[in-house]
């Protein structure tokens, strides 16, 4: 997951449970505030009846036989109530209660503050009403209003977060998209800084350009020392071929001599090829390569084929093609791909016997493309099979020197275009080598 | 024939050298890209034999600089770098081949016999071969005006050994000019055997050969009669 839309749901999440929160806690909130307001309107009015009375006895507001006091305002919202309590000793607390009052037959929430006094040697009650039921629709109004006032600011707050993390994170994605998607290997990195004021990401630009600039130095110091250990190695090879054939051309010198100087000519060809095989290898694995091409395996195949008819007329051999489906591997290197088919062909020649029989196929598996290569030549033991790619193995000694680089140059390949290779065999009866290319990767 | 052998492996230019002399051709060696190019004004050669390392300058700057100036010698280019892209860029900048090291000396011989009659293509050249006439351009070789039919390796084995006559010519060197290296030397050495077989016959239906010499245990030679 991307680390922008990371961010935007953490925040979308994040202020919705304060949305969520606080809209729990809204009502409470309310309230709390309302009867706080309330309770103190109460007191105040409790302490002025008081002060009345002190004032002006009791006698003043009170009915004359039970010395009770009631009073309503006409909408019913306040009333005051004063009346004596019988067998009441002590003053009672002053208690604030929400109670639902009737009045004149109609019942409706009350607040009341009830608060005991002694007036002439009797004990009196003062209750002091206020309606809610008004407060308490004024209530729900505040709560709704501050809610949808919270939700549409955190709404608003998303867009604005979720824009600057846009924004903030855009060298991180120049980085990503410019620098690292798509740079296969060092030499083609994109070392063009990143504009950015983060300190964090020009850390992370710098940094990532420096490592690459060393990986692309190392890189090239590679590439160029395959070349000079190349140039090193096949120029005294040239010489000592040059000189061995001006001396093979000297009329005068024995038949003995002339083995020994072709012997040492045919030594240095090795050499070369050796040479050749090891740095080719390396190159490969150095992706020094491109796989920019488009390869039709069918007819890669039948060019092979026709390349080897003389070998295989010699040897008196016969190859069959019988059933060869059209397929085209994108992204591979022709050459490369022609090598790896022609080396284990080559094998399949080598190591046949006379009068012997290679057959090719290569067809649509599932979600392979198969191409299998079997020959009837003298196979490989089964604890032998699991070497055959490392370099410099070699089993069939009673068969042609070689020197095994064939097999690790198909392994090689093969590796660098992702295939699967594997490999069957019957000591006596003959090898199949199998060559899998994913389907997948083309349409 | 004037050829100029541009190689600072003094050894090697030295066999190049005693090679193309015996082979016939006036060589001089320049031992660097500065000397080459100055040898190449005062002088007309029909080659230059270019090496691509040299100690001064590259190669393919010389092959630049030559073609600039329009000299009209024809151009080898030879390397011991593994570079395949020094093939094509030794090829655009309009050398007319290219030879990897270590390559065989009959080999360069015959690949400036192949640029020859490139570049004089016109004329018809037959080559007489013991009374076998050797028609190169039409790939034809015919004995008393009876044709005989020969494969195309067969072909440019019976060329190769005709271009070399009176000179052996090894197993491996036969092969790395009919094969280059499809396989490995040792063992393509045996099918080189194998052609000579089919091609004796042939040729032997018509007329007694006892001038395809076999060089025991090394090669073959074509004698004069």
């Amino acid at each position: 997951m991307k680390l922008q839309l990371k961010l935007a749901i953490y925040n979308a999440l994040s202020k919705a449970l304060v949305v969520l929160a606080f809209g729990a806690l809204m009502p409470f909130i309310v309230e709390k505030v309302v009867y706080n307001h309330i309770d103190q309107r109460l007191k105040a009015r409790t302490s002025k009846v008081l002060r009345i009375i002190e004032k002006g006895g009791l006698n003043d507001i009170a009915r004359e036989s039970d010395c009770t006091f009631e009073s309503y305002n006409i909408l019913k919202e306040e009333f005051i109530l004063i009346e004596p309590l019988s067998g009441m000793k002590d003053v009672k607390p002053t208690v604030i209660t929400n109670e639902e009052w009737e009045i004149d037959g109609e019942k409706l929430n009350h607040r009341i503050i009830r608060q005991s006094f002694i007036y002439d040697n009797q004990i009196y009650s003062l209750q002091i009403g206020e309606g809610i039921d008004s407060l308490n629709k004024l209530k729900n109004t505040i709560g709704r209003v501050a809610l949808w006032a919270t939700i549409l600011t955190i709404i608003a707050s998303i867009f604005v977060d979720v824009g600057y993390a846009r924004l903030l994170l855009r060298p991180l994605n120049e980085i990503v998209e410019r620098k690292l998607k798509g740079t296969k290997d060092p030499v083609h990195f994109n070392d063009v800084p990143v504009q950015t004021t983060t300190l964090e990401f020009q850390q992370l630009d710098i940094s990532l350009t420096e490592l690459m600039q060393r990986i692309k130095s190392a890189f090239l110091t590679e590439k160029e020392f395959i070349s000079n250990v190349s140039h090193e190695l096949q120029t005294p090879i040239s010489i000592l071929k040059s000189r061995f054939e001006n001396m093979l051309m000297d009329e005068k010198i024995d038949d003995d001599v002339a083995d020994k100087l072709d012997d040492s000519i045919r030594k240095l060809n090795r050499m070369s090829k050796i040479i050749k095989s090891l740095l080719m290898i390396s190159k490969i694995d150095n992706e020094q390569f491109l796989k920019n091409e488009t390869v039709n395996i069918k007819a890669l195949l039948q060019e092979i084929v026709e390349d080897f008819q003389e070998h295989l007329s010699t040897k008196n051999i016969r190859l069959y093609m019988q059933h060869l489906d059209d397929f085209e591997f994108p992204n591979a290197n022709r050459t490369l791909l022609f090598t790896l088919f022609s080396n284990i062909i080559t094998n399949a020649i080598k190591y046949n016997v006379e009068n012997g029989q290679i057959d090719i196929s290569a067809s649509k598996q599932n979600d392979v493309f198969v191409v299998e290569i079997r020959d009837t030549g003298v196979g490989i033991v089964k604890e032998n099979l699991s070497h055959i790619f490392d370099r410099f193995k070699k089993f069939n000694k009673s068969t042609e020197p070689s020197f095994g680089l064939g097999l690790a140059i198909v392994k090689t390949i093969s590796d660098f275009h992702r295939l699967t290779l594997s490999v069957s065999s019957e000591a006596n009866k003959g090898t199949t080598f199998r060559v899998e290319f994913p389907v997948s990767s083309f349409t | 024939m004037n050829v100029l052998i541009v190689e600072d492996e003094r050894s090697l230019s030295h066999e190049m050298e005693i090679y193309l002399t015996k082979q016939g051709l006036h060589c001089d060696v320049a031992f660097t890209g500065a000397k080459a190019l100055e040898m190449m004004w005062v002088n007309s050669y029909d080659f230059v034999l270019l090496d691509i390392g040299l100690p001064d300058t590259n190669g393919f700057e010389i092959l630049k600089e030559a073609k600039k100036n329009a000299i009209d010698s024809a151009f080898i280019v030879l390397t011991a770098r593994s570079e395949t892209d020094d093939k094509i860029l030794g090829l655009d900048l309009g050398a007319d081949d290219y030879l990897a090291k270590p390559f065989s000396l009959p080999e360069l011989h015959a690949r400036m016999q192949a640029i020859l009659r490139r570049k004089h293509g016109l004329k018809v050249q037959i080559i007489d071969i013991n009374g076998f006439m050797m028609d190169y351009q039409n790939r034809t070789l015919t004995y008393e005006e009876t044709p005989v039919v020969l494969t195309k390796k067969e072909f440019d084995l019976l060329h190769y050994l005709a271009l070399h006559k009176g000179r052996v010519l090894s197993r491996s060197q036969l092969t790395e000019h009919i094969w280059g290296d499809v396989m490995d030397d040792d063992y393509d050495s045996n099918y080189i055997d194998v052609h000579v077989k089919n091609l004796r016959k042939k040729l032997a239906a018509h007329a007694p050969i006892e001038w395809f010499e076999t060089v025991r245990g090394i090669g073959y030679r074509l004698n004069a009669q």
